[in-house]
């Protein structure tokens, strides 16, 4: 029996009609009707609350004031691997280290720079996307933060992780997530700012409100043309814009920070499957359509399967 | 009945049909020193997931916070689940697109996909930091339902032990039918119809879920970005990797038969493994176009053929799939069980290499780390392979999982148990029994 002429009752055409119909609208209708919503913009635009950090490595001197200020706050341990159980010496983020001064050299010039490395707090932050279970938000004043009941160990916010901030506890029985939280529940919460910004000596790196600090970063750029690395503010636009922004005469590579482009990973992973997935609309369409199909065959097979098990005595298989 | 005349092995020479129905190996020791040696290789795995259990991650693997996969999730769960789309695969192409003729090797599809799909979920249950919070799939007001690892965390476990299970449901029935008492036979026979009716609802979901969690694989890679070399990081990515689970569904459960008909010197069956290579030779047209459309609307070809590492591996992933989509167009060699046996396996290289390539080895974090799997972590992978080598071993011998001469099989079953005995008879001559009533 072929297809094209095998009758169809009315309720098979209805449920095709259904099925067919649905697939066409699911093309069709994200275009327009979602544009307007959508969570997770190509540009996101800072809320209202956004609080940032600007570091300025031009003024920092190393010191690592802030390092044992972030120990304290958060209660870490030093990392006295290195420097055989006397101070603190991580050799970047880890599991004990949620924020590091780290110190890039030039081997053939005098060329040198610190850098203050910790969570960079995206605007629409790939690990928060990632997470399967919501343990990883963005809460008030843009802080993204870490909840241990919600969190499975997948580690997908580290594969997600551009600046690759998050650190797994991988010596741990009840291993956790480890990142800068903007010392939220610590400091945040109770308007105090940052452990880190408040221990900087040198106002290498300041707390304040994202546009503030946005302004104030480009007016030290406009005071002193060509000292900036590309005389911009890294931070503003990448990976959709983060709330921790730099300032750097040595270029944002050398200092390990990566080049990234301006549309929000967020929006790269999800512009599809967000719309695919609303309301679960493709699953159900495509369980339409190859329920009716498979509607058809199984009636089809079943025939087939009368008549053989009669003629050979053979019982049909599943 | 009419018995199939009894046929000399005929393998490399012409094919003739004789796949007519499951029928499990009733000859033979099931128990054979390769066997056993699997069977310690597993244990040893297991084993050694169980300290994993007690102890943290670190001492068990080479992984680090670069590099935050190491081979559990990526080889046992992202490639191999790639191998176990043989139930997605064929089911879709029989039910579906109504290729009636791979009804009969449906059940080998399917209890190699269960037990990928199983031992592949093992590994990731070990492979977690706090399985313990896992509880949350259950509670949806917790789920963040944008995140690719939440449709496959909860479409994976579901997937396995609710629609491939009541896909090989069927074998244990008509297992217990034959053997069982005439109690067992009468709830069978009220049963059987009625898993007959939510049968054809039943496998809507067991092709729309894998539809699903197939393609996330691929769409977690995207939030990877830039840490993924751009020949194979691209928008394509979901597609390509479902693409790619069709492929390898394929060409794993041609590249099985053989072997499992080799072993058991079974005769093959022209008109069925042909139809399956067509449907290879297809898919891999279709994967090798994505990925040249792909390739070309980003302007990244000639990253291709830049001949460094990465375009080398990529033509090497590449001709894998383009070598036996072109052959396998050709009677002469489809029709030859050889030629048949080295495309399929050249095919699954071919679509592993794909799935695995850009979890791991076009994989680079800009930190200076480097990962390779320590021996813990590998002879735990190897231990949950073995693990489903045997249990497929197991089920064709006490099972009707391989397709064969229907005339060969009296529907007796291999008794289980310890001791070596005659197969008992067949409870109930054949003809004895309406047909209509054994449904499962």
């Amino acid at each position: 029996m072929n297809i094209l002429n095998m009758p169809l009752s009315r309720r098979q055409a209805f449920k095709a009609m259904l099925g067919l119909g649905g697939t066409v609208a699911s093309a069709m209708l994200p275009t327009t009707a979602l544009a307007s919503t959508e969570e997770h913009p190509a540009h996101p635009i800072a809320p209202a609350d956004a609080v940032a950090m600007l570091y300025d490595s031009t003024l920092c001197t190393g010191c690592k004031a802030c390092m044992p200020a972030c120990n304290e706050a958060n209660g870490l341990p030093a990392d006295t691997l290195l420097s055989g159980g006397v101070w603190d010496m991580p050799t970047g983020l880890n599991a004990q280290t949620k924020n590091i001064i780290e110190l890039y050299q030039d081997p053939n010039s005098d060329e040198f720079s610190y850098v203050k490395k910790q969570c960079m707090h995206c605007l629409d932050p790939a690990c928060v996307t990632g997470c399967p279970f919501g343990s990883l938000k963005k809460v008030d004043f843009g802080a993204v933060t870490w909840n241990g009941s919600l969190c499975i160990g997948c580690r997908y916010c580290e594969v997600a992780c551009p600046f690759e901030v998050p650190q797994f506890e991988w010596e741990a029985r009840n291993p956790k997530i480890v990142k800068c939280e903007f010392c939220y529940d610590q400091r945040l919460k109770e308007n105090l700012e940052p452990a880190c910004t408040a221990a900087c000596p040198t106002g290498a790196v300041i707390f304040g409100k994202r546009d503030a600090l946005l302004d104030q970063a480009k007016g030290r750029i406009a005071a002193a043309p060509d000292k900036y690395y590309e005389n911009r503010v890294y931070g503003e636009h990448e990976a959709g814009g983060t709330q921790v922004l730099y300032l750097s005469s040595v270029s944002f590579q050398k200092i390990g920070l990566p080049k990234l482009g301006s549309t929000s990973l967020g929006h790269y992973a999800t512009k599809v499957t967000s719309v695919i997935y609303k309301w679960l609309g493709g699953p159900i369409m495509m369980a339409g359509v190859l329920g009716f199909a498979i509607r058809r065959n199984w009636n089809r097979h079943e025939l087939e399967r009368l008549d053989h098990e009669k003629k050979t005595g053979f019982p049909d298989q599943l | 009945m009419t018995p199939t005349p009894a046929n000399p092995d005929e393998r490399g020479t012409t094919l003739i049909n004789h796949w007519q129905s499951g029928v499990p190996v009733t000859k033979g020791r099931v128990l054979t020193p390769f066997l056993a040696f699997l069977i310690v290789l597993a244990a040893i795995g297991l084993v050694l997931a169980g300290i994993r259990l007690v102890s943290p991650l670190g001492p068990f693997s080479a992984m680090n916070s670069a590099y935050a996969w190491g081979i559990w999730k990526t080889f046992n769960v992202m490639t191999l689940t790639a191998l176990g789309s043989g139930p997605l695969a064929l089911g879709m192409a029989a039910w579906v697109f109504n290729r009636q003729k791979l009804h009969v090797v449906m059940r080998t599809a399917l209890v190699s996909g269960f037990l990928f799909y199983s031992t592949g979920l093992i590994a990731l249950g070990f492979d977690v930091g706090r399985p313990w919070n896992f509880y949350n799939a259950v509670m949806p007001w917790r789920w963040n339902s944008e995140s690719a690892m939440l449709e496959i965390s909860i479409c994976m476990p579901l997937y396995c032990a609710v629609f491939l299970s009541f896909e090989i449901l069927p074998l244990f029935l008509e297992r217990l039918y034959y053997t069982g008492n005439e109690k067992a036979r009468a709830f069978l026979r009220h049963v059987s119809p009625r898993i007959r009716k939510v049968y054809p609802f039943v496998i809507i979901g067991a092709y729309v879920i894998p539809l699903m969690h197939q393609s996330s694989l691929g769409g977690l890679l995207l939030l990877a970005g830039d840490k993924i070399n751009p020949l194979w990081q691209s928008p394509a990515m979901p597609w390509l990797y479902l693409v790619a689970a069709a492929l390898c569904g394929f060409a794993f459960t041609i590249f099985l038969l053989l072997i499992v008909c080799l072993r058991y010197a079974r005769p093959l069956d022209d008109s069925v493994l042909t139809e399956l290579a067509n449907l290879l030779s297809g898919v891999c047209f279709l994967f090798l176009a994505i990925r040249a459309i792909d390739l070309i609307w980003r302007g990244q070809l000639h990253r291709a053929f830049a001949f460094n590492e990465m375009s080398l591996l990529f033509l090497l992933e590449t001709s894998l799939i383009l070598v036996p989509a072109v052959v396998l167009r050709f009677r002469r060699f489809r029709e030859t069980p050889r030629a048949l046996l080295n495309m399929s396996a050249l095919a699954c290289v071919g679509g592993m290499l794909y799935r695995f390539i850009p979890t791991s080895i076009a994989y680079a974090p800009m930190r200076s780390t480097s990962y390779f799997p320590s021996v813990p972590e590998l002879v735990m992978a190897v231990g949950y392979i073995s693990l489903g080598i045997v249990a497929f071993v197991f089920a064709i011998n006490y099972f009707a999982v391989l397709p064969g001469d229907a005339s060969t099989w009296d529907h007796s079953f291999r008794p289980f148990g310890w001791r070596r005995q005659a197969p008992a008879p067949a409870a109930i001559p054949l003809l004895a029994v309406p047909a209509l009533e054994r449904g499962a």
